[in-house]
């Protein structure tokens, strides 16, 4: 029997996932010496009930072990292959064809809980992406609790995450381990990675790993792309709701030889339809065009894996009053937005792998990206570019046995922000070296400890340390305890970031010079799964805490004015999270999640005076409700998901007396925005080469009354749209089919 | 808002109640399915196919035994399904195109493995 481990360890790819989980492919020869994917191939712990299977494309993650380190795997029609299991987190394991036939099991997962990673990760697979017919990432989350999307205004469209009570800027987004989402392109960044493309998504709760960086201050999100040596030759997506929306994707793989493949991941999307169901004048969705591609290039031998590509993006939108034509942009015929973003991307990973030293691993991170963007608000523009560079070299090894490892590298981080708004012109070149190392202590994967340490030079603002640890005990098989902490830094992007609050009359006012924002993150978490009779079932509780040494202040309490400052005071947010998953019948999953917010920052006030406040925009309550059913080869889909977002707080909005002090910010009444409901349900049939998926958003119709305040007179003082609170937008159906070439 | 959600739940208990329906009719049918890869795709195409409920192929005598609803489908178009898949039923030739399609493994020159 012929046994090929080839590349242990693509650490690339899992760098950010602990070694605590194993993933890897299950192959089989094919003619001419290619490896076609197994579906459905049995993974499982020799001696125990640990098992998983392979899904479309070959992959498993499977869990560790405390009882063995052999791995067996099965498929009928092949020879069992066994395996010991070093330090390596991801495999590529080759099948023999076999005489002996045995029973295969297929179960697959929705979402799921990384049970023994130190690091609290959720992982959203592609089921989960499909039962939102998601179009792009800001989409992805709608049925995850730890993570919620919001408008930031009422009329670029722009989407806002947030997790543990903090906006996405604060979220290290990554694509593939590269940072992603950062800087000018955290504006529109959620909608500039569709959903087709994403193959699954790791939401990581609190301080990050210091491999990556040191911009994770609340958590961090990873997001793996469907990959050029994917089973699916071909998947093609379109896409059309009751906007007037429609949306192409097309993804191609291509396996070139035993060693290269290629792959291309398309879309195209638009809408042109005027909008105003709430009468007040304006579009109530931006008129909007986007292209967007990548084209990358693997080459994997036992010895070497390396990926490069390209990403290009072009997006057009326009919105404003709803007789606004380009023509009249720069007038005061008729308020007009206008937003054009030119991206372009290249990127590259090498990894040396040692097929005998399983858990050695060298590697290296290269991204090169520019970033334009022209964008008006009636009649003040803002342009604004960014060129990154980025390089990453890990290595990964063991000190004595696998009980002790490490990774430790270097890394450069280059970025040149240029950006003007009206007159006002923002820029910077930052040039950040640094060096970082993480221990992993393992005990038998019941306690896990991981100590990392940065320091990074930055040429602006000087060293800087961020040290963050991770632990996690497993009290018994069923019950994981984890805790961290951490250090957060990163240079925040006041107009790229508060963009949405640009269309207002507001004038934009900075008091200070912006100090980088500096803040610690402490959390711990309880995972227990459980049995109700023969009903499985996950609970998880979870409580962080985020403090602020600094924080960039937008201080939006008096309508006449944004001011931007640093925090002069305490800044911090709290959040408590619990969550129940059950499933009481095979193929049926119920999920309940209560969340809870304590978000507060101090503003200035007049005379000196510091007030904490509860930040605004922020509900103190949510509410999630999923259900989902699907009958055997999923046939027939069913998901539904209710949730219920409670009161925000909202800024001053009412008539200025011109006499008032003009000083900073004064103590002016807040008002509350009220809570409401959504609720989003989707059916997909399944037929054997395509499905086909009706679904709709905002199912309750609720719509912010006036989103846009004192829309009548765009050019006047009260004019503000970045008051949206709730959905600006009713009721939404769309539908659309996927069809699947696999190879 | 809680009409939309009584809708949801009315669609979900309709799927329950379509799936515990009685009168519903079994047939067994010999294919040709070679190996585990072929009872994948014959299960599977089967149990997209309309008005199938269940399908279940044994490989020992490739017997695959079709749990479905006579108002929906017949015998005569469960086996249509399966030799446009690429198989043989109950002795009736399989398509030859989709024959053809099939990895080299699942094609029935294959000798048993």
């Amino acid at each position: 029997m012929t046994k090929y481990l080839t590349g242990g360890f693509f650490f690339l790819i899992s760098l950010s996932l602990s070694a605590q989980r194993i993933t890897g492919s299950v192959n089989e020869q094919a003619a001419g010496a290619a490896l076609k994917p197994i579906t459905g191939a049995n993974v499982y712990w020799s001696g125990t009930s640990h098992a998983t299977a392979t899904d479309t494309a070959g992959r498993f993650s499977i869990p560790r072990v405390t009882q063995t380190n052999l791995l067996i795997v099965s498929f009928v029609g092949f020879q069992n292959d066994t395996i010991k299991i070093g330090q390596e987190s991801d495999l590529q394991i080759v099948l023999r064809a076999d005489q002996a036939l045995k029973e295969v099991v297929v179960r697959g997962n929705a979402n799921a809980i990384d049970r023994l990673s130190p690091h609290q990760t959720e992982i959203i697979t592609t089921r989960a992406l499909a039962k939102a017919a998601c179009c792009n990432l800001s989409e992805s989350f709608e049925t995850n609790a730890s993570v919620s999307v919001s408008y930031s205004d009422a009329v670029t469209g722009s989407k806002q995450i947030q997790m543990l009570g903090l906006s996405g800027t604060y979220i290290q987004t990554n694509v593939e381990n590269i940072p992603g989402l950062r800087g000018l392109a955290s504006t529109f960044g959620l909608n500039f990675i569709p959903g087709t493309w994403i193959q699954s998504i790791d939401v990581g709760k609190g301080a990050g790993s210091v491999v990556n960086g040191y911009e994770s201050m609340t958590g961090q999100i990873n997001i793996e792309l469907q990959k050029p040596d994917t089973h699916d030759k071909l998947y093609l997506n379109t896409y059309v709701n009751s906007f007037g929306r429609g949306e192409v994707n097309l993804n191609l793989a291509h396996q070139l030889s035993e060693k290269w493949s290629t792959g291309l991941l398309t879309h195209a999307s638009t809408l042109q339809n005027r909008i105003d169901k709430n009468k007040d004048g304006f579009l109530d969705l931006p008129l909007y065009t986007q292209f967007n591609g990548i084209n990358r290039w693997k080459y994997q031998s036992q010895k070497m894996m390396a990926q490069f590509g390209v990403k290009a993006l072009y997006e057009d939108r326009l919105g404003g009053q709803k007789d606004f034509r380009p023509e009249m942009k720069g007038t005061l015929q008729s308020y007009g937005f206008g937003s054009r973003v030119n991206r372009y991307e290249f990127f590259s990973k090498i990894a040396r792998l040692f097929p005998d030293k399983p858990y050695k691993g060298l590697g290296f991170i290269m991204n090169a990206s520019l970033h334009d963007s022209k964008s008006y608000f009636g009649i003040n523009n803002y342009n604004g570019r960014q060129e990154t560079l980025y390089g990453n070299l890990i290595y990964q090894s063991i000190i004595g046995s696998t009980n002790h490892s490490y990774k430790a590298g270097i890394s450069y981080l280059y970025d040149h922000y240029d950006e003007l708004y009206r007159h006002f012109s923002l820029k910077r070149k930052e040039s950040v070296p640094g060096a970082f190392f993480e221990y992993t202590f393992n005990h038998l994967d019941k306690f896990v400890a991981v100590a990392g340490g940065r320091v990074d030079f930055h040429n602006l603002y000087g060293t800087q340390w961020t040290p963050r640890l991770h632990l996690k005990y497993s009290l018994t098989d069923q019950t994981t305890l984890r805790a961290s902490a951490g250090k957060g830094f990163r240079v925040a992007n006041p107009l790229a970031e508060y963009y949405g609050n640009l269309v207002s009359s507001r004038l934009v006012v900075f008091t200070e010079a912006i100090r980088p924002e500096i803040s610690w993150n402490y959390g711990a978490s309880l995972t227990q799964e459980y049995k109700l009779g023969e009903m499985n079932g996950t609970l998880v509780v979870d409580y962080y805490r985020t403090n602020f040494e600094n924080q960039l202040v937008a201080d939006l309490e008096d309508p006449r004015y944004i001011y931007f400052y640093n925090l002069n005071g305490k800044a911090f947010a709290n959040s408590f999270q619990a969550e129940v998953n059950l499933t009481p019948i095979k193929r049926f999953d119920l999920k309940l999640a209560y969340r809870l917010f304590d978000v507060k920052q101090t503003l200035n006030g007049a005379n000196d005076r510091n007030i904490l406040e509860q930040k605004m925009m922020v509900s103190r309550d949510r509410v999630l409700f999923n259900a989902g059913y699907a009958l055997p080869y999923d046939k027939w889909k069913f998901d539904g998901t209710l949730q219920w977002n409670g009161k925000k707080r909202l800024p001053y909005m009412g008539p200025v007396d011109e006499h008032m002090d003009h000083g900073l910010t004064m103590e002016m009444p807040s008002t509350m925005a009220p809570s409401f409901f959504n609720l989003n349900a989707q059916i997909t049939r399944t037929f054997p080469k395509w499905d086909i998926y009706l679904g709709g958003e905002n199912l309750a119709n609720f719509r912010q009354k006036n989103p846009i305040m004192n829309a009548e007179n765009p050019f006047q003082q009260g004019f503000d749209a970045g008051m949206a609170w709730g959905p600006v937008t009713g009721r939404m159906i769309y539908a659309g089919m996927r069809y699947k070439i696999v190879r | 808002m809680k009409k939309k959600l009584f809708f949801l739940i009315a669609a979900m208990i309709v799927t329950f109640s379509v799936a515990i329906a009685d009168g519903d009719k079994v047939v067994k049918i010999k294919t040709t399915a070679v190996c585990e890869m072929c009872k994948a795709r014959i299960e599977r195409t089967l149990g997209l196919s309309k008005g199938v409920k269940e399908s279940n192929l044994d490989l020992k005598d490739k017997v695959v035994t079709v749990k479905y609803n006579p108002g929906k489908t017949t015998e005569e178009a469960i086996r249509a399904t399966i030799i446009n898949t690429g198989y043989d039923a109950d002795g009736q030739l399989a398509n030859q195109k989709a024959h053809d399609k099939l990895p080299s493994c699942c094609k029935k020159t294959v000798a048993p493995h």
